[in-house]
Order: C-alpha cells, then structure tokens, then sequence
C-alpha cells in the first residue's frame, strides 16, 4: 500500500480545484477531435455543414460554453483559463473547416491566389490596360505583396498551401486589440472576456477569410485601441514627444491598410472623427493622420480606379435603399438557405439588441464606455454612402461588432456600479470578489447557485454559440469545391492558350481567376436577364454565339460545376434542373467537343467554325 | 557627495537588456539562413513566421518604448487590481509588435513591387536590415514626467461625473 502520509492535507483538494476549469476544456476539445474523424463532409446538402457535423461537436459546444460561464464568473480563476476558453472557441469554430475540408474554402479565398500568383509572375504592378477590372488589386496591394513574399519564403508553390488556416490566424490575431479596447474602460474580467466571446459567435459575416480585409480589420481595431488608450484628456497635458512618437506609430499602421484595402480607412476615418466629438478624445491628430494618407493613396496610386468608379459611387450615395439590397443572385433559395440566412439574421439581431438592453441598463458603463458605444455607432452612416457590391450591410454589421459586442455582454451581467457605491458597498464588508479571492487561499466554496432568473444569461450565451454554426457553415455546399473540381479547372488552363475564353455559368468555382491576365472569362448570369433568358431557351446554339469571337490559337471553353450549381440554385438563379438541360444541350450540339468530365462537372470546347 | 555621471545606473544595460534588445534583429539573421532549408519544411516556416510575425515590430517597440509611456494610457475608472493596467500596457506592447511587423511586412513588399524589384529574399534582408539598425538605435528617450503625468497619480475627476 503506498504510504502517502507526507502528502499535505490540502493539497489535493487545492490543485484539483485549481485546475478544474481544464476538465470542460479538454473534455470539449476531445468531443471536437472525435467528431472531426467521424464528420463525413462528401454528401454536403443544403445546411451545409450543419447537417454534416457528427453530434458530438454540438456537445463539444455545449460544454465549452458551459465551462466558460462557469469559468469566468469565478473570481478564483485567472484570465489564462478564460483566454484558454476563447482559444477554444477560436478552435471549433475556425479551424473546423480547415481540418475537414481537403481543399480551401471560397471562391474569393482562389480568386486572392491568383492575386498572389500574378504579382509573383509579374514581378510588379498593372495598369487597367493590361489587367481590365482585376487591376483594382494591384492598386492596394499591401495584403498581397506581403502573400506573395510569404509564399516565396516558405518555399511552397502558393497561398492554397495555407490559406485555409487563416481564419484562425486572423481571429487569433483580432484578440489582441479587442481585448485591449475593452481594458479600457473596465477591469472586470467578466465583462471583458464575455464580450469578446460574443464577438467571436456573433461574427459570422465571414470576412476572416484570406483576404486583404481580414488583415485590414486586425489593424484598424489596432488603431482604434491606440487612440482609445493614449488620445483621452485623462493622460495629462504632459508627454507632447510621446505622443508624436504614437502618432508615428499609428501612421503605420493607417498606411498599411491604406495600402491594403479601399473600404477599412472610410471605416477608421468615420470611428475617429466620432471619437473627435466626445470631450475625452478631443484630438484631431489621429483622424487628420489618417485622412491625409488615405487621401495621398487616392490622389495617386489608387486614382486609375476611383476617377472611373466615381461616378457610380457618387451616384450611390443616399440611395439607402440600395446600398442595403443584397441584389440579385443573393435571395436565399431552398430551404436550407433560408434556414441559415434566418440563424445568421436572427444571432446578429439578437446581439444587436442585447446590446441596446445593455445600453440602456448600464447608466455607469454607459457612461464610462461612452466612446465605445461611439466606435459602435459611426460606421452605422456608411450605408448611406454606398452599397459596395451589395455587402455593405454585412460590413458595417462586422465593424459594429467590437462595441455592440461589450454592451451586449453588459446585458448579461449584473449592474456595474459608481465608485462611491462600490466602496460603499466595501466597506459595509459587501460582496467583492476580487478581493476576497485574493484574501482567501483555495479550496473555497464555490460561487452560489443559480437564481431562476440567472439561467437566462448562459442559455443565451449557449444559443448564441450554436448559433454560430449554420451562420458561418451553413452554405458550405456554395463554399466547398472538392479536390476533383479544383482538378477538373487546373485541367483547363493546363491546356488553354493565351487569350481563351472561359465561359460558365457564374464564378463559383475553384481558380476561377487562375491566369486571370492571360485568360478571359464570361459568366452569363451576370448578364442581362433578356440575355440569360435567351441561353436558357437554346442554350447550345446562344452559347456557341457568346464564345464564337475567340480567334485561333486562342480557346473558347465552356465549363460547369457543381460550385456553379450550389450557388446559383441556393441563390434564386437558374435551378438545378434547367443547368442539367443547358449541360445537355450542349453535351447534344456538334459545335461542341468534350475535354474533361467528372462526378463535379464537365468541360467542353467550342469547335473552330469550319 | 559624488558628482552625477553622465549614466545614470538606470541607463546601464544589463547583459539581460542586450539579449532582449538583439534578439528580434538574431530572428531575422535566423530566418535568412533557414531559408538554405527546402521548400516547406516545418523549420523554415517557423523561422521566417516568427521573425515576420514579431521581429520589425519588437524592434520599433523597443526604440519607442520610453517615450511611448512618458503619457498615461486612458485606464478604467475602477481601480481594484493594481497589476490590472501594466498587464494592459504589456498586452499594448505585444500587440503593437505583431501589428507593426504585419504593417512592415506589407509596406516593403508593397514598395519593392511597385519598384519592380521584388523577390522574397529581399523583402525578408530589408525587413532584417530595418531591424538590425532599429536594435543599435538610442531609445528615444521621454520628457521628465510631470505630475500630473507620473505614474501613480490620481485622475481628474470632473463635477458631477459619476466616475
């Protein structure tokens, strides 16, 4: 028998308490990995990957949510275990795909390689003589440029290699300035790091991806962090020097998303000229900054691309309307669309209003935080200004998110109170958690049980998270494409010589860019609808027409997938039945030959004139 | 009494200093010579990763550390946990590091391609050599603070504010 008599009496009981939070954690994160090798992601129908998920990732959910609430409401516990939690989170929520799927997700993501691929092919940036509308990326190319020597030092052949990680990454990288915003204004563990829970389940909007705005967005909470710290009137009149020197660090921070990403500085430039307008932050400085180095890239390496769109853009403003239509080929069809679109509606419009319940029952934070209900509040006018491709709703929801997501939080929890009352309360010998965790060595009794009514904050947390999931996921069957899909395209410019034409239905599919300044493309659903009409009713024959001005040696190739499917069904386009007719029909015509076929899609070419 | 050096003992760097101060600098010679290593392997990637992610920034930091915090940063009205704002001033520091050599990163690819002078080799040597001339630069140093800006000093209260 072991002789543990030199054991201390407490401390078994002490590290075991200690370390309790890591059970939910770990037991979380087991459910995950089992669930990741029991997911089966081939058949994904139209609840993407909801439906696909083995069950034990929900209960993985629901344990780390409960685990968390219990964590961070426990003055014994650190911030490393609720850091621990979020990281967690982070986990399953963003790193799920990349372990299922064998190919990275979205079209965007493919169309950002092949970005990356011209630059390195390049050696330099083009004009729109050269490139047509794809030279609106060489002309913010921070994100790329810093890709594609990424690419060349690690040695790999390009982005695809990694880019399906990056919505950890860019998460990850998010936690620092959001977690420092939110250590501005209070140093109550349980409201910061509730609230960065909320963000991270109610941002769905899918702008993690590998893309410019990804990075874009990780620096402009940087700056807004930046000046939310060292711009108050609180810091004292003191320190010009330091302050010159933060301004100096702050313009590099503007210039690399100047560089980078067209919509993130009016984002940057409205949040701080709202800032302007509190007595705290009354300094011009960091909005002039940032307005004079958005408008030098402007007025001059981005001015090929604005004097042609301004118009449109001038016209737009205003027009309310529709700047907030989502626009045709973008009405969810099917009832796994509408499905999801109703969970992502419903998990956005619940944060939202939580976080009006939170303003208008926290006088004392709404006080405090007055800044950040700013930051919150200011990108709200960008919708009068444009409509940027129909996603101006989902991008100003994205930048609102920081500040709803602390108010939102503050519904959840109990009132903050003014200092006198606080002390008040301290020195009738009230309740302070902090400082009785700090008195009292552990094991202590744990924190009371839950009132009826304090059930209602962790459930929402709870059904906020589960949320997440069809929001984020659950149009996978758009966002997935296969490794025979991709090989079914990379046969195609294999093959096709310089000036083809690609022509398919829209631009849902994998490399749809590949080689994009030496092939041509044509995706008839953004056409006309007379003219898509036309192509429905004699596919072959209209079709054969469109691609008939391709001269020899260059191509015409005429390509469908099941990405083109997926999206134009799910999005109130042509249906799955009428795509299979037009396949047909040009599977029957002798105008047309076939190059490549799979269970994913077919390629055909059109046959000289002759 | 002894009259003041120029050094103040608070000015003398400890070896410790000197090994913080060159190791974003020893990252970036690091990441330069795994690049001799093949195409993806894991310690390549590591390497340049890292240095990418940190090194430029850290270096920055560290020349503008003492005059960054001559000024105090904007704190919660609460003030119960007394390490509650150097942990935040070291969560700035950290994320002023990732964020500037993610900022750096882009600036100098930006710039060599738009001088047709790009390749991956160089955008790593430029950011290195930025880094290495950043670690022997003398930290700017911050105005002596006064009262009102000194660390420890209480915060303004206005009439009426429930702060």
């Amino acid at each position: 028998m072991t002789d543990l008599s030199d054991l201390t009496p407490a401390a078994w009981p002490t590290r075991a308490a200690a370390a309790w939070p890591a059970v939910p954690l770990l037991v979380a994160l087991a459910l995950w990995g089992y669930a990741m090798r029991h997911t089966d992601v081939s058949p994904l129908d139209d609840y993407g990957l909801v439906s696909a998920l083995h069950p034990t990732f929900w209960a993985g959910l629901a344990v780390l949510t409960a685990g968390f609430w219990t964590t961070v409401r426990d003055p014994r516990r650190r911030n490393c275990w609720s850091l621990a939690y979020v990281l967690g989170l982070l986990v399953m929520e963003r790193a799920t795909q990349a372990v299922l799927y064998p190919t990275p997700l979205y079209a965007w993501a493919w169309k950002h390689d092949a970005v990356i691929d011209h630059l390195l092919t390049s050696g330099g940036l083009q004009s729109a003589d050269q490139l047509g509308e794809m030279a609106v990326y060489d002309q913010w190319p921070g994100f790329f440029a810093a890709q594609a020597a990424l690419v060349r030092l690690l040695g790999v052949d390009n982005a695809a290699m990694y880019m399906a990680w990056w919505p950890l990454v860019s998460s990850v990288l998010l936690l620092l300035p959001l977690l420092l915003v939110y250590r501005t204004f209070t140093e109550d563990r349980r409201l910061i790091w509730t609230a960065v829970w909320l963000f991270c389940v109610a941002n769905w909007v899918g702008q993690d991806y590998f893309s410019p705005q990804s990075v874009a967005f990780v620096l402009h909470l940087g700056v807004i962090a930046v000046v939310l710290r060292r711009y108050g009137r609180s810091g004292g009149r003191g320190g010009r020097q330091g302050q010159a020197v933060w301004t100096v660090l702050l313009s590099v921070l503007v210039t690399a998303i100047v560089v980078s990403h067209q919509l993130t500085p009016g984002m940057l430039v409205v949040t701080l000229v709202a800032l302007v307008f509190t007595r705290r932050y009354r300094h011009w400085v960091p909005a002039v900054t940032t307005v004079v180095i958005f408008l030098a890239w402007c007025l001059t390496a981005a001015l090929p691309f604005l004097s042609a769109a301004m118009p449109d853009m001038i016209r737009s403003i205003g027009d309310v309307g529709a700047n907030v239509e989502t626009g045709y080929g973008a009405t969810p069809t099917g009832t796994g669309a509408v499905a999801t679109s109703w969970a992502a509606r419903l998990l956005s419009g619940s944060v939202l209003l939580l976080a009006l319940v939170g303003v208008l029952r926290q006088r004392v934070l709404r006080h405090r935080a007055l800044p950040l209900l700013l930051v919150a509040a200011a990108p709200l006018p960008m919708f009068v200004a444009s409509s940027y491709g129909s996603e101006m709703i989902f991008r100003v929801l994205m930048f609102t998110l920081p500040g709803a997501a602390f108010f939102a939080a503050a519904a959840l929890l109990p009132k903050v109170r003014t200092l006198a009352a606080d002390a008040a309360a301290r020195d009738t010998g009230g309740y302070s958690p902090v400082a009785v965790a700090r008195r009292r060595r552990l094991p202590l009794p744990s924190p009371p049980p839950l009132r009826y009514g304090a059930w209602v904050p962790p459930l929402v947390l709870l059904a906020g998270t589960l949320a997440f999931v069809p929001s984020y996921s659950g149009k996978d069957r758009i966002n997935y494409f296969p490794p025979r899909e991709v090989a079914l395209v990379q046969r195609l410019f294999d093959q096709a010589p310089d000036d083809s034409l690609v022509v398919a239905a829209n631009r849902n599919y994998p490399l749809a860019y590949e080689q994009y300044w030496r092939v041509d493309h044509y995706w008839f659903l953004d056409d006309d609808r007379r003219h898509v009409d036309e192509i429905v009713r004699d596919p072959a024959a209209v079709l054969a027409r469109d691609m008939a001005a391709v001269e020899a040696p260059a191509r015409a190739y005429f390509l469908l997938t099941q990405g083109q499917t997926a999206n134009s069904e799910m999005n109130g386009q042509l249906d799955k039945a009428q795509l299979e007719r037009l396949r047909e029909s040009v599977a029957a015509s002798p105008r047309f030959e076939l190059i490549a076929e799979n269970s994913t899609g077919v390629l055909y070419v059109l046959k000289p004139a002759s | 009494m002894t009259p003041q050096s120029a050094t103040t003992p608070q000015d003398a760097m400890t070896p410790q200093d000197l090994m913080i101060r060159m190791l974003p600098p020893f990252a970036g010679w690091l990441a330069l010579a795994a690049l001799a290593l093949p195409g993806g392997s894991p310690l390549r990637g590591a390497a340049v990763t890292a240095f990418l992610a940190v090194g430029p920034g850290a270096a920055l930091v560290g020349i503008c550390g003492p005059a960054l915090r001559a000024r105090r940063a904007e704190a919660p009205a609460e003030r119960r946990d007394p390490n509650f704002e150097r942990h935040s001033d070291l969560l700035e520091r950290l994320m002023l590091a990732v964020l500037l050599s993610v900022s750096a990163a882009m600036l100098v690819a930006t710039v060599l391609i738009a001088a047709h002078a790009f390749s991956g080799d160089r955008v790593l040597l430029t950011l290195t050599l930025l880094t290495t001339l950043a670690a022997f630069c003398p930290r700017l140093r911050a105005s002596p603070p006064t009262a009102s800006t000194a660390r420890g000093a209480a915060p303004r209260k206005r009439k009426g504010s429930t702060l």
